[in-house]
C-alpha cells in the first residue's frame, strides 16, 4: 500500500469509526436538495439584503417568486432584473391586496419599517420570515412577537446562527462539555464600508441611509451584534442581564451622528461576560465569536469554525483524521458538517466552510417549516428576545451608561 | 471571477461616490455569487449539476448572459465556447486533478427554452465555464449602475484584462488604456466603450497556453495576445478569447468589433510580431506616437 493510499485508508475507515460523533448530515448543507417547498413567496424590500435573499431562493427548488416591493424605483428595477416573471409593487399594501395567492411574505424593509408589512402579511394569512433585529423599538418588537403568537401561520425570525449547519454542530458538541468550564466569550464584526447607500436624489438620501438616522438605527450594535449576541443566547441558553457600550466615527468623518466603530460589554447573571467589538473602518479578521473554555476554545466565522483544544483536553476519536488549519501558534481542528461522509468521499478538504451564505439556511428552514407545518429554528419570541438586547445594547452605546436588561423586558405576557 | 475590479470615478463629492463605489461592488459581489464555477452554493455550478437531467431556471440576467455566449458560440464557428469546463479541468486550469469523469464539450449541446426561461443540456459530463464573458458582463452591469446614478465619467476594470469607460477623463478626448504593460504598447482610446484583451501566455500548461482551442480540444499552441473594443465588455471579453482560440486560423470578426492582434515568439517572453488589426476600421488603437495605420 502506497503512502497516499494508507492516507487514504486511514482516513475512510476512521471516519467510519467517528459515525456517532458528528452528527449534522450532507442533507444540511443544502437542505432542500432534490425536495421541492412548492411555494409562493414575495418580497418586501429590495435594498442590499432583499437581494441576497432573492439569490437564495431562487436556488430553491419549487419556490416561485410572485412579487417584490420596494418604495424605491431603483431598487425594484434591480432587484426584478434578478427574478423571472415576478410582479413589482411600490407599497405592500398593494402587494398583499393584488397577491392573494402569495403564501409567504419575507420582509427585509429597515428594520424600523419591519412591523406595518409584517404584521400586516401574518394578517392577511401569509407565513413571514422577518429580518433581524424584528424591530428597532421594544414596543414594535412584542407587538410583533404577541400578533405571531396569536397567528396560526409560520413566522420566523432571521437569527441566522440558530439555522447555520456549522453551529448547529458545534452547539452540540458544546452542549456535550468539549469546553468544560466557560471562562471568556468575544467577538468582532470587522468591514471596511461606509453604511451608506448612494441615492438618486436628496429627496431618498435620507430614506434610503436610514441606519445613518440615529433617530430610527440602533446603530453597530443592532443591527449588526444582535445575529452575534444571539449566537451566545443560543449556545449558552441564557440572555445577559446588563450591558455597557461606547463607541465613536473613527474612519467615516461625513457628518453621521451614528458610531462606525463600538464596542459592548455584555454581563450574565453568573459573571459571565461577552466582550464585542464592531467597526466600519477595518476588515481584519471580518466577523467570529469565540467561546474559550478550559478545555478548548471555539472560534465559529459564519461560514467555517475551529475548535482549539487545551493541550490537557482528553482526545475523541474523530480528531485524528480531521482537517486542521494553522492560525499563528495554534492549531484549529475544522468543524465539518457530515465529516464521516465526506472523509469516505477523499472529500475532506471540499467540506471546509459551508456551500450557501448563512441566509441560504434560514430561508430554507422557514420554507421547511411552512411545508410541514413545524417550528422554524428561530420564531418570534426568540426574535423578541434577541431585539431586547440588541436595543438595550444600543441604548448603552449612545448613553455610555450601564442598561440593565430587566427580565420583563422580554416577558409577552 | 476571483480577481480584482477597481474603478474610477471623477467628481468632488468623495462621500457619495465611495457610496456608489460600494454599490457597483455589491452589484459584482452579486455577479460572481451567481455565475462563479468554483462556489458550490452558485447558480451556475447548480445549472453543471442538473441541466444534464432536467431544465433548470434561470433569473434573467442569467439566460441573457447565456444567451448572448451561445450566439458568440455561433457566431465566432466554435471559437469562443462557454461549455469547456470538463477540458480546464482536464488540462490543469481549474484544479489539481486533472482527471474528470466528465469530457464532453460543445455550445450546440445547451439549449435554452426562451419561455420557461430555463437551460438544459442534451448530453451528459458538460458543464459551463462562464470566466471568458462573466468578467465582462459583471462590468456591463455595474457601469448601468453608475449610469443609472447619472455618472458620465468613470473607468472600471476587472483584472485588467477586462475594462469599460464612461466618457472621458476630464479634459481628454478619452480614456487611454495601455495593451501590455511594455512602454510601446499601444493604447485603447476608449470612450463609452469597453475592451478586453486575452493572451495566450501566463498560466501555461506543458501543452500549451491557458486558452483551450474548442475545435481541437486542447490547450491552444499558438500563443497570441487580442485585444477587442466593443459596446459591451461582456461582448469584447468573448471575442477576445475567441481570437486566442483560433490563433493563426481565419475568424471574422462582427462589423461593429474592431481587435488588435499580436502573435507572441513563445511561451514566456512578451516580445513578438507586430499588432495587426482586424475587424472595422476604427481610430480607437493608437500607437505611442500616432494612430495605428488600420
Amino acid at each position: 500500500m502506497t503512502r497516499s493510499n494508507r492516507r487514504d485508508f486511514l482516513q475512510q475507515s476512521l471516519g467510519a469509526m467517528a459515525a456517532v460523533a458528528l452528527t449534522p448530515s450532507l442533507a444540511e448543507l443544502s437542505p432542500l436538495a432534490g425536495r421541492s417547498v412548492d411555494i409562493s413567496v414575495a418580497l418586501v424590500g429590495a435594498g442590499r439584503q432583499g437581494r441576497a435573499i432573492l439569490a437564495e431562493l431562487q436556488k430553491i427548488e419549487g419556490v416561485t417568486i410572485a412579487a417584490i416591493c420596494d418604495t424605491d424605483p431603483g431598487r425594484l428595477k434591480k432587484a426584478g432584473r434578478r427574478v423571472q416573471g415576478c410582479r413589482s409593487y411600490a407599497t405592500h399594501q398593494e402587494l398583499l391586496e393584488k397577491e392573494s395567492d402569495v403564501q409567504a411574505v419575507i420582509v427585509a424593509t429597515p428594520t424600523h419599517l419591519h412591523r406595518g408589512p409584517a404584521l400586516d402579511a401574518l394578517a392577511a394569512g401569509k407565513h413571514v420570515y422577518c429580518e433581524a433585529p424584528l424591530a428597532s423599538t421594544i414596543e414594535d418588537s412584542k407587538a410583533l412577537a404577541a400578533a405571531a403568537r396569536k397567528s396560526d401561520r409560520v413566522f420566523a425570525c432571521s437569527l441566522l446562527a440558530r439555522s447555520n449547519p456549522i453551529y448547529k454542530l458545534a452547539r452540540s458538541f458544546f452542549r456535550s462539555g468539549s469546553l468544560r468550564d466557560l471562562v471568556s466569550l468575544r467577538a468582532q464584526d470587522f468591514a471596511k464600508t461606509s453604511w451608506r447607500s448612494s441615492a438618486p436624489d436628496a429627496n431618498r438620501e435620507k430614506l434610503l441611509n436610514w441606519r445613518l438616522d440615529k433617530s430610527v438605527s440602533l446603530g453597530l450594535p443592532g443591527e449588526l451584534g444582535t445575529h452575534q449576541f444571539d449566537a451566545y443566547h443560543w449556545f449558552l441558553g441564557k440572555y445577559p442581564t446588563s450591558v455597557r457600550g461606547s463607541g465613536s466615527v473613527r474612519v467615516h468623518k461625513d457628518g453621521r451622528d451614528v458610531a462606525d466603530t463600538a464596542l459592548c460589554d455584555l454581563s450574565f447573571a453568573d459573571g459571565l461576560r461577552l466582550s464585542w467589538q464592531a467597526t466600519l473602518g477595518n476588515s481584519y479578521d471580518g466577523r467570529y465569536e469565540v467561546y474559550s473554555g478550559s478545555m478548548a476554545s471555539f472560534k465559529l466565522a459564519w461560514t467555517a469554525g475551529w475548535m482549539f483544544k487545551e493541550a490537557d483536553a482528553p482526545t475523541q476519536g474523530w480528531e485524528v483524521y480531521a482537517n486542521r488549519q494553522t492560525f499563528h501558534n495554534d492549531q484549529g481542528i475544522t468543524l465539518i458538517a457530515d465529516a464521516t461522509k465526506l472523509a469516505a468521499q477523499g472529500k475532506l478538504e471540499a467540506g471546509v466552510g459551508l456551500p450557501n451564505p448563512p441566509v441560504h439556511y434560514a430561508i430554507a428552514d422557514f420554507l421547511t417549516s411552512c411545508s410541514e407545518a413545524t417550528d422554524p429554528a428561530a420564531g418570534a419570541e426568540e426574535g423578541h428576545r434577541a431585539a431586547v438586547v440588541g436595543i438595550c445594547a444600543s441604548q448603552a452605546l449612545r448613553s455610555g451608561l450601564e442598561v440593565a436588561i430587566e427580565p420583563e423586558l422580554f416577558d409577552l405576557r | 471571477m476571483a480577481t480584482r475590479f477597481e474603478l474610477v470615478l471623477e467628481g468632488r463629492d468623495a462621500v457619495r461616490m465611495r457610496a456608489l463605489a460600494e454599490e457597483v461592488f455589491e452589484e459584482i459581489q452579486l455577479c460572481e455569487e451567481s455565475w462563479s464555477l468554483f462556489l458550490p452554493g452558485s447558480l451556475l455550478a447548480k445549472v453543471n449539476r442538473e441541466a444534464a437531467s432536467r431544465p433548470v431556471d434561470l433569473d434573467p440576467l442569467t439566460f441573457e448572459l447565456l444567451r448572448e455566449a451561445l450566439e458568440v458560440a455561433r457566431l465566432s464557428g466554435g471559437y469562443f465556447d462557454p461549455t469547456l469546463a470538463p477540458l480546464m479541468e482536464r488540462f490543469g486550469f481549474r484544479s489539481e486533478d486533472r482527471t474528470s469523469d466528465a469530457m464532453s464539450w460543445g455550445a450546440d449541446a445547451v439549449l435554452l427554452d426562451e419561455e420557461a426561461q430555463t437551460v438544459a443540456f442534451t448530453k451528459s459530463g458538460l458543464a459551463l465555464d462562464l470566466g471568458a464573458i462573466a468578467k465582462g458582463r459583471a462590468l456591463d452591469l455595474a457601469a448601468d449602475i453608475l449610469r443609472e446614478r447619472g455618472v458620465q465619467n468613470a473607468l472600471l476594470h476587472g483584472g485588467t484584462s477586462s475594462v469599460v469607460a464612461l466618457g472621458t477623463p476630464p479634459d481628454e478626448e478619452a480614456w487611454r488604456v495601455a495593451l501590455t504593460p511594455e512602454d510601446d504598447a499601444p493604447c485603447a482610446l476608449l470612450r463609452d466603450q469597453a475592451l478586453s484583451v486575452s493572451a495566450n501566455r501566463g498560466r501555461t500548461n506543458d501543452s500549451g497556453g491557458h486558452v483551450i482551442d474548442p475545435l481541437r480540444g486542447e490547450p491552444c499552441r499558438v500563443h497570441s495576445t487580442a485585444a477587442v473594443i466593443a459596446d459591451s465588455a461582456s461582448l469584447a471579453d468573448a471575442w477576445a478569447t475567441a481570437l486566442c482560440a483560433a490563433g493563426e486560423r481565419e475568424l471574422e470578426l462582427p462589423g461593429d468589433l474592431c481587435a488588435l492582434r499580436r502573435f507572441d515568439s513563445d511561451a514566456v517572453e512578451a516580445r513578438s510580431t507586430s499588432w495587426c488589426a482586424l475587424g472595422a476600421p476604427t481610430s480607437s488603437f493608437q500607437s505611442s506616437e500616432s494612430p495605428l495605420a488600420l
